[in-house]
């Protein structure tokens, strides 16, 4: 029974992948095509006989105006997630801390409040976000951008954070009370290395949600110092053409970024998922 | 707000520094938002912010070197565009000094008073009449904008296969048309002749209009009345023509969607399709004669848009530059306006200054330089020439100030009666209505 | 082999704390008592460690507020004005900015087209992550690596999205034409989308689903990841089979994941945007609520209409997504 166990599961695993990575195969494979290539029939399932390099070359080359436009946004982009990753775990360890481990008037509440929050739509906040932004200077800013990234996936990151703490025996902290130390000493020393689980979890969550923000960085940057790469692609797309091969080079730098993000940190998310079983 | 404030007795240190550490980030990094310091009269040492759908002329560095502007140069999405637009004026934010006017909002912005009438900081009247599609952006007595190309309706063919067809004169009437889209297929030169993109988006309300002026009118009156909803009348009968073409497989089913890679003017650049109804002015010389994006060189030529009894001049569409009342420096906005729309600088987009200059951003605006290029030879110069001195604008005396409702409803109800989904007198009611709801809540 | 595998209760390992409601963490009985029995000084105690709650929970209180709450409540406050660029000044309408949607009839097909996004959209991603998380939970070599392709779509903007599935749906050189054509599946290239709606919907529904599948796997194996390997021991030994490992063990205990998995997919795909608009434009037949909302704040100026959709997309969110939690939480039993 094990052995057709495991076959089943490597014929579901290769499904899964399958079905994830061939429109990102697609997207690699028109990259590397010429346009007149790429419209022929039946398609290209390999990015031959004509390969080109022509496609990364006009978005990376630097040196003019346009590799510039993609290559600024590319470094915005990976400042925003970043402080947004920091931000985000932060707030939503303390907090998540807070609602699984401590109790305090209106936990409940603030609680189901804050999940709550994320059932509204952005387009019901972005112009009176922008305007208070507009009004306090914020817009334009990374902190500006940052900020809203935050506000956007906390209720998630917190939900993560306390499903963690919860799961962690309650006798830790009794243990770390009776040795005479803080609450807050308790949680840095004790309980943050044994949640690294949910932190890494958080922390990757929210980079790929930033990565993918569009809309209010689109309102929220008015230049090229803070426009994210997300904005910048669509951009591509002039009046009259839409430059396909162009705009799949473009989006497979869009996704470089986080793949190698996410592959070289993949020993910890597993590291990290599988300390549930830490006692 | 005051959430906020008693709130800030709650907070503790941490938190406290969290906070100030983030504004200390963000003053750090404003960039352009608190860049010029210059009072309104200022013009070197001043930075402005442009917003775009293209990227920037290559040349543009030669502006600042000339006058001491430097621009920041946004490019974004034309839809994107207009969100950014939207979202800031309606917030009465700063968010460019000069920035895209499509042709078809004029008369919204005219009424919504986002932007200055230009002529307070350009001097228009030295463009003219040089600059022929000027009139397109004025709205009453206001010009809300200039062009910084030109743009109008014309009809492509593919001449390899008219020929194949057996076709040997150019049709001049929507009748002769109709029959050369009957023979191609016929023949079974190309499987479906003729090419509208019944994508539900701006293309197709352009696509009607010209078509309906082909059959005799504009679709709208002057005070904004829907023309249209009588069967024999032109708006009426252009749809009609549109919807019966997709269903006696004139058209390609595939149209209905045609967002993808191959947007609809690449259909005609690859061959798929015979002809364009409505295509762009100055196509064949930047995609269907560009070797690297077309299997079709040299093939494709434009022709005088049929008519019900002989061709009709195509309908403008040009895109503008204006000066929003947010800006900061409108002068040197202004002056950056006046640099894209001169003479030497349209030159040097057209590609006369040699290639790496050229700045594909659309036909030029002057028809002197258009002049030039035609006679260096550009696919189509002189014909261009003539079609944009006869040019006429779409919409009489200016296009309806909710515009993007209306195009909205024109082309959502068209692609629902080329799907199928509703009869083309339910889609002209539905368009009239949205046109009278709109035609009563006007000035 | 016996069909029938005890129930997992009594299975239960000892320091495993299974939370039986929404997970505010209730201590259990014992837990409780053991806080009490502490020293008399333990009402000052408490209220100490509200401060320290407090203080925690402030910068995420601060950002709600700031960010969330009170512009939720100037858009809750505007939908009851007429609001509108084109048609000044701001005053107020009571109903009328929500009647006149009621009234509209392409918001109304907006709303079915929303609620088929929803259904297809939550029942297929939901599935998917079940499949992703169940295949992934048991360690095996290179599972790190599977993890981390596979959260990779979410990584990207619904824009980029819609344009790299462009390329597969398109009906004149798209991979799917193509690869059932050599197949010989179908005998010509289909136009998939904007003719048929439920089609187009569900196609246009199945790149989200390819989006968010991934957070989906992700929060329902975090929750598979706190079932001790004991419990599937005991089971394997009580001669459970794997599929009533899998609908005896897993699935009670990963409730808390899915249902939260879930909850995430109702907001996701009522909020669906990006893509349908690249994918169809804005043509009725698949705009989604959340495109009317755009269109009628950003193209026709109405923002007082825009609030009180948005009001109205939020109430439905959270009223299914609390449905959702209270159903799928319900049903766990200890």
């Amino acid at each position: 029974m094990r052995r057709r166990t495991s076959i089943l599961h490597k014929v579901g695993i290769a499904l899964i992948l399958l079905w994830t990575l061939i429109p990102i195969y697609w997207a690699i494979n028109s990259s590397f095509q010429t346009e007149a290539e790429e419209g022929s029939r039946p398609a290209h399932y390999l990015p031959l006989p004509v390969f080109t390099l022509n496609n990364y070359g006009q978005l990376l080359r630097g040196g003019d105006a346009f590799s510039h436009e993609i290559l600024q946004t590319m470094l915005n982009s990976v400042i925003e997630s970043g402080f947004a990753t920091i931000g985000i775990v932060l707030v939503a360890t303390l907090s998540g801390y807070a609602f699984a481990r401590l109790s305090f008037r209106g936990r409940p509440l603030l609680f189901y409040t804050v999940l709550a929050t994320m059932a509204i739509p952005v387009y019901a906040l972005i112009i009176p976000v922008y305007r208070l932004f507009a009004d306090i200077g914020l817009v334009n800013t990374y902190a500006g951008i940052v900020l809203v990234y935050i506000s956007g996936l906390m209720p998630l990151g917190t939900w993560v954070m306390h499903h963690y703490f919860n799961s962690l025996p309650a006798n830790i902290e009794e243990a770390g009370c009776v040795d005479g130390a803080n609450r807050l000493q308790v949680l840095w020393h004790l309980m943050l290395p044994l949640s690294r689980p949910g932190i890494i979890s958080t922390a990757i969550m929210s980079f790929l949600f930033s990565w993918a923000a569009f809309f209010f960085p689109l309102v929220l940057s008015t230049g090229l110092s803070t426009e994210p790469l997300s904005v910048a692609i669509p951009a591509l797309q002039t009046r009259y053409t839409v430059p396909y091969t162009l705009l799949e080079a473009a989006g497979v730098l869009a996704i470089a970024i986080p793949a190698v993000v996410v592959l070289a940190l993949n020993r910890y998310i597993v590291s990290g998922l599988l300390a549930g079983n830490a006692k | 707000m005051t959430l906020m404030i008693s709130n800030a007795k709650r907070m503790k240190p941490c938190a406290l520094a969290g906070i100030t550490c983030l504004l200390a980030v963000s003053a750090a990094s404003t960039s352009a938002y608190a860049s010029s310091n210059s009072p309104e009269g200022a013009t070197t040492d001043a930075t402005i912010n442009v917003l775009m759908p293209d990227p920037p002329p290559p040349n543009l560095a030669a502006f600042t070197a000339k006058t001491g502007i430097k621009v920041n140069w946004e490019n974004v999405d034309f839809d994107s565009m207009e969100t950014k637009i939207v979202a800031a004026s309606t917030a009465n934010t700063y968010f460019a000094d000069a920035t895209d006017v499509d042709w078809s909002v004029a008369g919204e912005y005219a009424k919504l008073k986002w932007f200055y009438p230009i002529e307070q900081y350009l001097n228009v009247q030295s463009m003219m009449p040089d600059v022929a599609q000027l009139a397109a952006f004025k709205v009453g007595s206001v010009y809300e904008a200039v062009p910084y190309d030109s743009s109008f309706g014309v009809t492509t063919i593919n001449t390899v296969m008219f020929k194949k067809a057996g076709i040997t004169s150019i049709p001049t009437t929507i009748a002769e048309y109709t029959e050369d889209l009957q023979a191609l297929k016929a023949k079974g030169v190309v499987k479906y002749p003729l090419n509208i993109p019944f994508a539900a988006g701006e293309w197709l309300s352009t696509y009607w209009y010209e078509l309906s002026y082909a059959y005799g009118g504009h679709v709208l009156s002057t005070s904004g009345k829907p023309l249209f909803t009588n069967p024999s009348s032109p708006g009426y009968k252009a749809a009609a023509w549109m919807v019966n073409a997709m269903k006696t497989g004139l058209v390609a089913p595939g149209e209905i969607d045609e967002t993808g890679p191959l947007a609809f003017h690449d259909l005609v650049a690859k061959g798929l399709v015979a002809t364009t109804f409505q295509d762009n002015a100055g196509h064949v010389g930047t995609l269907y004669d560009n070797p690297s994006a077309s299997t079709v060189v040299g093939q494709i030529e434009y022709i005088r848009v049929p008519g019900l009894n002989g061709p009709v001049a195509g309908l403008d569409d040009p895109d503008g530059i204006g000066i929003p009342r947010t800006a900061k420096n409108p002068k040197a906005a202004a002056a950056l306006i006046a640099w894209l729309t001169s003479e030497p600088s349209q030159a040097t987009f057209a590609g006369l200054n040699g290639a790496a200059n050229a700045w594909s951003a659309g036909m030029p605006n002057r028809s002197s330089v258009l002049e030039q290029l035609a006679a260096k030879g550009l696919a189509g110069g002189r014909f261009l020439l003539a079609a944009l001195k006869a040019s006429q604008p779409a919409f009489s005396p200016a296009p309806p100030v909710a515009y993007p409702q209306f195009s909205e409803a024109v082309y959502t109800n068209l692609h629902e009666a080329a799907a199928g989904t509703e009869s083309v007198a339910g889609a002209m009611n539905a368009i009239a209505s949205v046109a009278n709801q709109i035609a009563s809540e006007g000035d | 082999m016996s069909e029938v595998c005890p129930p997992p209760s009594s299975q239960l390992a000892k320091n495993v704390t299974v939370t039986n409601h929404e997970g505010l963490g209730s201590a259990s009985p014992a837990q409780r008592e053991r806080r009490n029995l502490r020293s008399p000084g333990v009402s000052r105690r408490r209220r100490r460690s509200d401060h320290v709650g407090y203080l925690l929970v402030a910068p995420l209180f601060v950002l709600v507020v700031g960010l969330v709450i009170v512009p939720a409540a100037f858009t809750l406050g505007e939908s009851f004005f007429n609001v509108n660029e084109l048609n000044p000044p701001v005053r107020f309408s009571g109903l009328s900015n929500f009647r006149q949607l009621v009234e509209n009839s392409v918001v109304r097909m907006a709303t079915v087209n929303t609620a088929v996004y929803v259904v297809v959209g939550v029942t297929l991603a939901t599935l998917l992550g079940i499949l992703m998380a169940v295949l992934l939970q048991r360690r095996f070599r290179g599972r790190s690596v599977v993890i981390a392709l596979l959260i990779l779509p979410w990584a990207l903007p619904g824009v980029i999205e819609g344009i790299v599935w462009e390329g597969i749906y398109d009906p004149n050189v798209g991979l799917l034409n193509s690869v059932l054509t050599s197949l010989h599946l179908i005998h010509h290239y289909q136009t998939w989308l904007g003719e048929n709606r439920f089609v187009t919907i569900a196609l246009i529904e199945l790149v989200q689903v390819w989006q968010i599948a991934p957070l989906s796997a992700l929060l329902i194996l975090t929750a598979l990841q706190v079932i001790p390997d004991e419990l599937y021991q005991v089971g394997r030994l009580d001669g459970c089979s794997s599929w009533s490992s899998f609908r005896r063990i897993t699935l009670p205990l990963a409730r808390g994941g899915i249902a939260i998995a879930m909850a995430q997919a109702v907001i996701a795909t009522l909020n669906v945007f990006d893509i349908p608009y690249v994918l169809n434009g804005t043509a009725p037949t698949a705009a989604p609520l959340t495109m009317e909302t755009y269109l009628v704040s950003f193209q026709d100026l109405n923002f007082g209409q825009g609030y009180a959709l948005s009001l109205f997309v939020t109430v439905v969110t959270i009223s299914i997504s609390f449905i959702v939690v209270k159903t799928v939480y319900r049903q766990v039993e200890y």
